[in-house]
């Protein structure tokens, strides 16, 4: 059981937390969200070994969001269909009905930022394209290719250096105001990605030379399959959403998307 | 995707991979701006989150440039991880239909201005509708969601087509892109 989520296949993984996300979005109340939220986060301190101070500075962002959501839709919203019943909070007076779709869509954000979370933290980058690869049938060919392209992300800060280095041998130093980073940003943007291109055509070369042809009929070292873990998450996730959706409507709370534009 | 060369490919991922790290540089800004403003906070700068298909397909000039850009660009945020999580492959595959819709209407043919401009809308309207859904706002009154709609359009015509086109272009007269169709159109420019 334990680090069962690391285990799953990481493409059915990524499928499952789609789902999940979909189904999220059908449900308008705060009660749905806030179950999962806090399953999903549950399951993560059950099922995963996560570096819990990496994950709250992850999630911090998203509760900021989350804020930003709460607060504008209580303002900007619509007009509640029954603005006489308020609910005080400190001492502004706000409509029930606006209070709750407010709540309903900021934890909404929580809940989403959790599922995804849920998967970052328990998946393997490089293993994620492979199988893509091999359960979603990826080309090859476009999956090695971002793999390789992939390769040039921690050379990009070396390459940064060389060419803040190459400026300042010139006599160009390091801008402090905001207007001369900003046009110290337009003079790095072009030698950075010239030389990102340039690198990523002698990749490609070095491929194509050493027989890659990305043909779809190639082994791999690392086999990944669907199996029975990955159904009986899935199966977990759907279950705990029922219940959730089932726990609102039994408090009365349960509003779907109608349908309204 | 059969004419595709796999320089073309890696090249197209290379300017993803770079991409995705600058539109993770703006997700705090947008951040800011939503803590100011509101959802229309991100409305303002969403275009540039539209700008790697329109120089991916400006540069390359092949079906699926738009789409597959964005769509790697937003995988490789994923992959990053400091993103929105899975969710967000999905967006940006949705941003790249809008682009490549626009791209292809003119039969990938025509990398004019103005339809490269059009693209940044066309990845705005797709964006938009499905933010719309999945971001929750009906909630929202008409007239605010008026207002995110237009600010978005403007943003992806200003800032994904106006400075892709002057980005790649610059890029262009470095020569880098001497095996590319943009390379290609600029020598032949100059010999003219």
């Amino acid at each position: 059981m334990i680090m069962f989520l690391h285990q799953l296949n990481p493409t059915m993984k990524a499928v499952t937390v789609v789902i999940l996300v979909v189904l999220l979005a059908l449900v308008f109340d705060p009660v749905t969200p806030s179950i999962l939220l806090f399953s999903t986060v549950l399951l993560m301190l059950v099922g995963a070994k996560v570096n819990w101070k990496r994950y709250f500075l992850y999630f911090l962002p998203f509760l900021l969001f989350s804020f930003g959501m709460f607060w504008t839709t209580l303002i900007f919203g619509k007009q509640p269909n029954s603005p006489d019943e308020v609910i005080t909070i400190w001492t502004f007076e706000f409509p029930r009905e606006s209070f709750i779709v407010a709540l309903a869509l900021a934890l909404r954000v929580l809940s989403v930022a959790a599922l995804s979370l849920l998967f970052i933290f328990t998946t393997n980058i490089v293993h994620f394209i492979l199988s893509l690869i091999q359960q979603l049938k990826l080309s090859p060919r476009i999956a090695y290719g971002v793999l390789a392209g992939y390769r040039f992300l921690p050379m990009m800060k070396d390459e940064l250096k060389i060419i803040r280095e190459a400026y300042r041998i010139r006599g160009v130093h390091q801008a402090t105001t905001i207007r001369g980073k900003w046009s110290q940003y337009k003079r790095y943007a072009i030698p950075l990605l010239a030389s990102a291109i340039r690198k990523a055509e002698r990749t490609a070369t070095a491929m194509e030379s050493k027989g890659f042809t990305g043909e779809r009929n190639r082994t791999f070292l690392r086999q990944f399959t669907i199996t029975k873990k990955d159904w009986l998450f899935l199966v977990i996730m759907l279950a705990l959403y029922a219940a959730a959706v089932y726990t609102s409507s039994s408090l009365g709370f349960l509003k779907l998307y109608d349908g309204e534009l | 995707m059969n004419n595709w060369r796999f320089k073309e490919i890696v090249v197209l991922s290379a300017l993803s991979v770079v991409f995705a790290v600058v539109y993770l540089a703006f997700l705090p800004l947008g951040k800011l701006l939503v803590g100011f403003f509101g959802p229309i906070g991100y409305d303002l700068i969403f275009g540039i989150w539209f700008i790697v298909s329109i120089i991916a397909a400006y540069i390359i000039r092949k079906p699926g440039a738009a789409f597959l850009s964005e769509t790697i660009a937003a995988m490789v945020e994923v992959l990053i991880g400091n993103a929105v999580g899975p969710m967000l492959i999905i967006s940006g595959m949705i941003q790249g239909i809008g682009a490549e819709a626009v791209f292809a209407a003119t039969r990938y043919r025509n990398y004019s201005t103005w339809v490269l401009m059009l693209a940044g809308v066309g990845s705005a309207v797709t964006s938009f509708i499905y933010g719309y859904f999945m971001g929750g706002f009906a909630a929202l009154g008409t007239g605010y969601v008026i207002a995110m709609f237009t600010a978005r359009v403007i943003s992806g015509a200003l800032i994904a087509g106006l400075l892709g086109k002057v980005i790649s272009d610059g890029l262009a007269k470095t020569g880098v892109l001497s095996s590319y169709a943009l390379g290609k159109e600029v020598r032949k420019g100059k010999v003219a």
